[in-house]
């Protein structure tokens, strides 16, 4: 068979070590993580074009991404099925499955992750959608665009939720040729006056998206004339039909 | 005599120590709250939203502008206070169990209590059971709630389960926002209402309010 893979950058070595052992050919695209930074309705917009835009002979579209705060919600299939693990981000593909993540998440409130990945490929996720990236500027650069007080003041409110973290996590791929990206994961944890930790993570999910197995459990494939959309419950994501007419 | 025109501007261009100093010259001269309030700090705020809607605003804008309304509101509150003029609402707001992204809720909450609401923050991470007993000591109208991740979502709907358990359902209005929400979802849960912005959100306090006034009238 042959797939189109396109992914988010944050998988990158996860991605190019599972396709190698695919039994398939995978044709793989790699999408700025900066997708994520602008939130759902640009995200899902900017996706759905590339989405469109694939053309040659494939079997299927894989989706190297999670619900990602709903920005795959809506995101439609036209010509190809679309197929796509059921998670609610990258830490939960990482991990390796769902229930894993939920367990962790609930056991270690305030946690921060970390891979390969969200190392070397930008390491700052934004709170706030598109055209509003003051929410990543530095305090020079708001003090320089809104005026010293005002400046100190935004600074303020966008930083002040990290100070409610507290513990960093680094999941290891099991990948990663020598222990820097673990090194940095450290350091990073240690100027911020985290606590550390590493997880191994797991290539399960990704490796299943390329091998062409995907248990319903684990994966939902979208047909053409199919959506995608949050489900809100276990399965984290559903089948919608399209509505026939135009909407 | 305070230039008044210069308080709308204030709280436009988001200059807290601006609008404050104006205010508190208008009220040395005998200004009217109400009067500033209506006149000027409202339609200040409504051209603010205008403008985010149209995207001339982003965050940063609204952040600002609400702070300067904050600030010309605080030297009016005594007075509005004193003289009986009761708040438009009293709003609970906070970020479900689990999630600690705050932006969005600080923001709704800066923009409620410059729409006249009373705000109680409970800041970020707040359980079902922390939303209901505060809902049972302060008798809140309305709990906003905020989520930034699908992970923690299902906490909005098991608040709403925990005020049914104790019978507070239908005495409070229940809200709700964040970046992955949709109406859809509130549809699902049963929430009052969603707004998909901060400054669409205070219309819609609004106007569950004046749809609880009319109902209890």
């Amino acid at each position: 068979m042959r797939f189109k893979l396109l992914s988010c950058e944050v998988f990158y070595r996860e991605m190019c070590a599972s396709i190698a052992r695919s039994p398939h050919q995978v044709d793989v695209e790699f999408v700025s993580k900066g997708l994520h930074d602008l939130g759902g309705r640009a995200m899902r917009k900017a996706l759905q074009e590339k989405i469109d835009g694939v053309s040659g002979s494939y079997d299927a579209i894989l989706l190297g991404y999670a619900l990602c705060g709903n920005g795959l919600g809506g995101i439609e299939a036209r010509g190809l099925p679309l197929v796509i693990a059921r998670a609610h981000d990258c830490i939960g593909l990482l991990m390796g499955s769902r229930e894993r993540y939920a367990e962790f998440f609930e056991a270690n409130p305030g946690t921060y992750f970390r891979s390969t990945g969200w190392l070397e490929r930008g390491k700052t996720v934004h709170q706030l959608p598109a055209g509003t990236n003051a929410g990543n500027a530095s305090l020079d650069d708001l003090i320089e665009r809104y005026g010293e007080e005002n400046g100190r003041y935004l600074f303020e409110e966008f930083t002040r939720y990290q100070q409610q973290y507290r513990h960093l996590t680094y999941i290891e791929s099991g990948l990663e040729a020598d222990s820097s990206f673990e090194q940095e994961a450290r350091s990073e944890a240690s100027a911020r006056g985290w606590e550390f930790s590493k997880i191994r993570g797991s290539l399960t999910l990704f490796q299943q998206l390329v091998n062409g197995e995907w248990p319903e459990k684990d994966f939902l494939v979208i047909p053409p004339g199919g959506r995608i959309a949050a489900s809100h419950d276990g399965h984290i994501v559903r089948l919608e039909p399209l509505e026939r007419r135009g909407d | 005599m305070a230039d008044l025109a210069q308080l709308r501007d204030a709280i436009i261009n988001g200059n807290a120590k601006a609008a404050a100093a104006v205010v508190d010259a208008a009220i040395a001269e005998g200004a009217e709250p109400m009067a500033l309030i209506h006149g000027y700090m409202i339609p200040a705020m409504d051209e603010v939203g205008r403008r985010f809607e149209c995207e001339e605003y982003f965050v940063p804008e609204l952040l600002l502008s609400a702070r300067a309304m904050k600030a010309a509101l605080a030297p009016l509150r005594p007075l509005l206070t004193s003289s009986g003029v009761p708040p438009a609402g009293k709003v609970l707001i906070g970020t479900v169990k689990g999630d600690l992204h705050d932006i969005g809720k600080n923001l709704v909450s800066s923009l409620l209590e410059g729409g006249g609401f009373e705000v109680v923050d409970l800041g970020s991470d707040v359980s079902p059971r922390k939303f209901v007993e505060a809902a049972q000591s302060t008798g809140a109208d309305i709990i906003a709630l905020s989520a930034l991740l699908t992970v923690t979502m299902p906490s909005m709907k098991y608040t709403i389960e925990a005020l049914k358990e104790v019978g507070l359902r239908d005495k409070v209005k229940v809200i709700i926002g964040g970046a992955p929400v949709t109406q859809q979802y509130a549809d699902q849960i049963g929430a009052d209402g969603y707004s998909e912005n901060a400054t669409l959100a205070v219309a819609l306090a609004r106007r569950l309010m004046s749809g609880a006034r009319q109902a209890t009238a």
